[in-house]
């Protein structure tokens, strides 16, 4: 008996040109109406999971406002002298960054990046009072992780909600977008929340793009293209149950894409920019190859979403910060350099999100889960070298404490959304559909966009 | 066929029975003795095993048919576990990495899962590491095999034990000291601004036992004014969190900066009473424990008032429904299992060897109905287990080392990337599954890349890993598939033996029809490549996907 391998199989069936890789089908989700755009943008969001400890990463140097965070924050400050230096204009304090952020710093000098100051989820503006009367809609189960999540990612508030906020971005704009040879959602960290939509759908890829299928050709000479062809009618067949149905169209869409979307990144490209090895460099050096060949896939507007986790440092959180840091920044760092090379720097706009800020006080050797916190924005586009919203004095017990060190928000996730959804070309009107608790806050737009 | 059918069928049947007359006099008739059961079929034998077992098998199923499913589970029941630790133990420690021994705690894993005796126990000790989550990924606990084994194997040992001993065991063993950070942790120091981590405190109420909201007994949400009723707050959190002070590894001189090593991470933490809070604390349900009790008093109390709470019941029957039978079970299922983990029948709560087999008894898991939303979509690691045993899968070495698991199906033993699993519970993707309010775990980790992944693990499986191929490394997991080979010439019977191994009979025309093309352009002198060819296509179909 002869024995086998993939190889001799692959050349039994006259595969010569395997995995050819030629236009397939489209991923366009054709509804026809609206006008096309007639510029290109990008958003990015990096969610840091696990509740990223932003006290750390933007710190008040001002004499007052470093005393109260080192007495607050004791065996887990950081020393004033190894803080980064940057000088936001128009604020009246003076901060630091993590001395791990490096080339975020670098960012801020060159007008690259802005910081959002304790920010976090609020169906509508929140005083210590309120919350302690419980006068004030609270968003539910604060200082969870996953609820937490949900509510970035959503900004449901205390609506039940099954769609995130840049899924609904794409709903609106979908017939905007007709001609797009992809989803305007893409994901390289899996299935998400936040790009859920009711009409749209995210597509996602792995770390390093998609996957083709082994053993399909797209050459209809091929028998591993009736191998793709059968493949395909499996899984286009009538199922009793919603199990069957359910993974069947994931199949479905993952066939439709993957050739469309590996021929397009294939063609990208080489970058020079050279990126941090790991999971979120990886992303990030995906994302920017593939907006360099955003013109082959007919996209006009992408939302991508990447990830990296390890932020929930209960533990060893001195220890553990600045590499977590330092890959944030560094890879945000290069993804700024990659933009730059491909002259999209004022289309791509790259902003991060996390579970919530953390507390104050320590639990010895880390911290526990907070509320408010900073997050920061990046891009071209953005209005940089300076912190939005109010920095509060990081004090236990101050007017934001809602005890160990939690401090409610002062500035919305909605904002935050909103502000970035008015860029991306979402008009003002529907705004409230894409930030559902917009309509509380005075402020509909937090000015860190240049428009 | 579908319940309708299953209905109409049973009502012409009574109205034939009615036809026949049979209304007596009255009175003076014994009632006839209740008729047999009706056999088992093959096909219900493997809905069963998949439920049950790491994969159905045409052996087992016979044991089942003749045993019947009581018997079976009740044989399952008394079974010893196989363990983990002893083979962990039995092998050279690593020089300075033990993280090199993950692969053997992966290999042992797969061993007990493909071929341990204990299947049920096996089966109920994976869905509850997907509930009790500890992991070596992206955690020191890679550098901590002999806890994750030792940790697996109370799963295993717990498995149809009581569930306030279970809840006891985790909370001391090192392994998830480490992983949600209770180890080490202490009493605080106001003036440092130091309090208890709430890590532990937060997730054993939230993931473990109770849930963030208040259940009925059915597991539906209780609501107040429309708004569903938190089962803590922040207060409650804390007072647990001050009770789980003062525990480190076991023998350790000192509390802080106490060190795994190879003897203490496999027992359970042990007491420093000088670093445990004695202030009061509030629990759930308006209970406050005193002041001035030992660590292991205001544990054991706090473990109680956990317990008994009312959620605990449709909570556990809920996820591990959801981990053995179906994704959407219906409130009067809930109930009926969180009722036996109430009251095992003999007046003992938490009596999980019970609740598993209420669970898998149940009328809505026993018959096949085959409905619209009974059943679940397979765990990937689960769809590749069901193939390794049917097809033998074995390699040079006798081992089955895949610490890539995690990468090629999404999931992997205690390879979770968090404390939430590798899918919440309440995953319901995009589509008719969200829109009609029903969830589909398994599916949340059925993206387009990891079904590719899992597509395209199993194209090598088929064509590459199998009993004929040649140049494999001596840890390359093969399959066997002479047997399909020796009547590859015959489609027909080809499809038929690839479907009674894998599908228990029951192939879609669809699929069958599919296979067949294929099958005819390919010589029937190539024997392997038609078998590869079939188990391909049915172990990547959406019907070997779903779990009836």
């Amino acid at each position: 008996m002869a024995k086998y391998n993939r190889r001799q199989f692959l050349r039994s069936t006259g595969a010569a040109a395997l995995f050819a890789a030629t236009p397939g089908l489209a991923y366009s989700q054709v509804v026809g109406g609206g006008a096309p755009f007639t510029d290109y943008r990008a958003l990015v969001c990096i969610f840091m999971f696990g509740g990223n400890d932003s006290y750390n990463m933007l710190v008040p140097t001002s004499p007052a406002a470093y005393a109260a965070y080192q007495a607050s924050r004791q065996n887990l400050a950081i020393a004033q002298g190894d803080l980064l230096p940057i000088s936001p204009t128009a604020s009246d304090m003076t901060f630091g960054l993590h001395p791990s952020m490096g080339a975020l710093q670098s960012l801020v000098d060159s007008g690259q990046a802005a910081f959002v100051a304790n920010m976090g989820p609020l169906v509508e503006p929140t005083t210590l009072t309120q919350y302690q009367d419980k006068s004030v809609i609270l968003p539910p189960q604060l200082f969870s992780h996953n609820d937490q999540q949900d509510q970035w990612n959503s900004l449901k508030g205390n609506n039940v909600s099954k769609t995130g906020w840049a899924g609904r971005m794409a709903d609106l704009i979908r017939t905007n977008v007709a001609g797009q040879q992809m989803a305007t959602n893409a994901s390289l960290f899996g299935s998400n929340l936040f790009q859920s939509a009711d009409e749209t759908i995210a597509y996602v890829m792995g770390p390093q793009g998609p996957l083709q299928f082994e053993g399909f050709s797209t050459d209809p000479n091929s028998i591993l293209f009736e191998q793709r062809q059968a493949f395909r009618r499996i899984v286009d067949a009538q199922y009793d149950t919603i199990y069957e149905r359910g993974f069947a169209e994931i199949q479905r869409r993952a066939i439709d894409a993957a050739d469309t979307v590996s021929a397009a990144i294939a063609s990208a490209p080489t970058l020079n920019t050279v990126f941090p090895a790991g999971q979120l460099g990886t992303q990030l050096e995906t994302v920017a190859r593939l907006i360099a060949v955003h013109d082959d896939l007919q996209m006009q507007r992408q939302v991508f979403f990447v990830a990296t986790g390890g932020f929930d440092s209960h533990d060893d959180q001195n220890q553990n910060q600045p590499g977590l840091l330092a890959n944030i920044s560094d890879s945000v760092g290069a993804f700024q350099l990659a933009m730059a090379e491909i002259g999209e720097l004022q289309n791509v706009t790259t902003f991060t999100q996390s579970d919530f800020g953390r507390t104050l006080t320590s639990n010895g050797d880390g911290t526990d889960h907070a509320w408010g916190g900073h997050q920061f924005v990046v891009g071209g586009s953005v209005n940089g070298n300076n912190i939005f919203g109010d920095y509060p004095i990081p004090a236990i017990g101050g007017p934001e404490d809602v005890g160990g060190g939690r401090f409610i928000p002062s500035t919305s996730a909605d904002q935050y959304a909103a502000t970035l959804a008015r860029w991306f070309g979402i008009d003002d009107e529907d705004l409230d559909v894409v930030a559902p608790n917009l309509a509380n806050f005075g402020v509909r737009d937090l000015g860190f966009m240049i428009t | 066929m579908n319940k309708m059918k299953l209905i109409s069928l049973a009502a012409s049947l009574l109205l034939s029975l009615a036809g026949c007359g049979g209304g007596g006099d009255g009175g003076s008739v014994p009632p006839p003795p209740p008729p047999p059961p009706p056999p088992i079929t093959k096909a219900e034998a493997f809905q069963f095993l998949n439920q049950s077992t790491f994969g159905a098998l045409e052996t087992e199923a016979q044991n089942v048919i003749g045993m019947r499913y009581e018997t079976w589970i009740d044989d399952q029941l008394q079974r010893p576990a196989s363990l983990q630790l002893p083979h962990l133990q039995s092998l050279a420690v690593p020089g300075v990495m033990p993280f090199e021994l993950q692969d053997d705690r992966v290999d042992i894993w797969f061993r007990n899962a493909l071929h341990g005796d204990d299947q049920l126990r096996q089966r109920v000790a994976f869905a509850l590491s997907e509930i009790f989550v500890v992991s070596h990924i992206g955690s020191s606990l890679n550098n901590q095999p002999w806890a994750l084994g030792s940790y697996y194997d109370l799963l295993a040992e717990h498995a149809f034990g009581n569930y306030r001993d279970l809840i006891e065991a985790v909370t001391l063993h090192p392994a998830m000291g480490v992983y949600l950070s209770m180890l080490g942790n202490e009493k605080p120091n106001p003036t440092l601004n130091i309090r208890p981590d709430e890590n532990y405190a937060r997730e054993l109420m939230q993931l473990f036992s109770i849930g963030l909201v208040e259940l009925n007994i059915d597991g539906t949400v209780r609501l107040d004014n429309g708004q569903p009723i938190p089962t803590y707050d922040q207060s409650i959190i804390e007072g647990f969190a001050h009770v789980y002070t003062g525990w480190t590894y076991a023998g350790a001189q000192n509390f802080r900066g106490a060190s795994p090593n190879y003897f203490n991470q496999v027992v359970a933490m042990e007491l420093h009473p000088d670093f445990h809070d004695t202030d009061a604390k509030t629990l759930l349900g308006g209970v406050t424990l005193p002041a001035g009790q030992t660590g292991e008093q205001d544990l054991a109390d706090a473990l109680d008032n956990v317990f008994n709470h009312d959620n605990v019941g449709p909570f556990i029957a809920i996820r591990l429904i959801q981990r053995l039978t179906t994704s959407n079970p219906s409130p009067s299922y809930v109930e009926r299992v969180a009722r036996v983990f109430n009251n095992n029948g003999s007046g003992v709560r938490g009596d999980l060897g019970a609740v598993v087999k209420a669970i898998l008894m149940d009328d809505e898991a026993r018959p096949a109905m085959h409905m619209e939303i009974d059943g679940k979509i397979k765990e990937p690691l689960l769809r590749l287990t069901q193939l390794w045993r049917a097809y033998d899968a074995q390699s040079a070495s006798g081992r089955y080392p895949l610490l890539a698991a995690y990468i090629f199906f999404g999931q992997g033993p205690l390879q979770s990337p968090s404390v939430f699993n590798f899918f919440s519970p309440f995953y319901a993707p995009p589509g008719e599954i969200r829109d009609s309010s029903l969830v589909a775990p398994e599916l949340g980790i059925a993206t387009e890349y990891q079904n590719t992944l899992v597509t395209n693990y199993l194209f090598y499986q088929a064509f590459a890993l199998n009993h004929i191929a040649d140049s494999l490394e001596e840890d390359d997991v093969f399959i066997n598939f002479q047997e399909e080979m020796d009547v590859a010439d015959d489609i027909d019977a080809l499809i038929d033996m690839v479907a009674g191994k894998l599908l228990g009979g029951e192939i879609s025309d669809t699929l069958r029809t599919e296979i067949t093309g294929m099958l005819e352009r390919i010589p029937e002198t190539d024997t392997a490549i038609r078998a590869a060819e079939t188990i391909y296509f049915i172990s990547t179909s959406p019907e070997f996907a779903y779990q009836r």
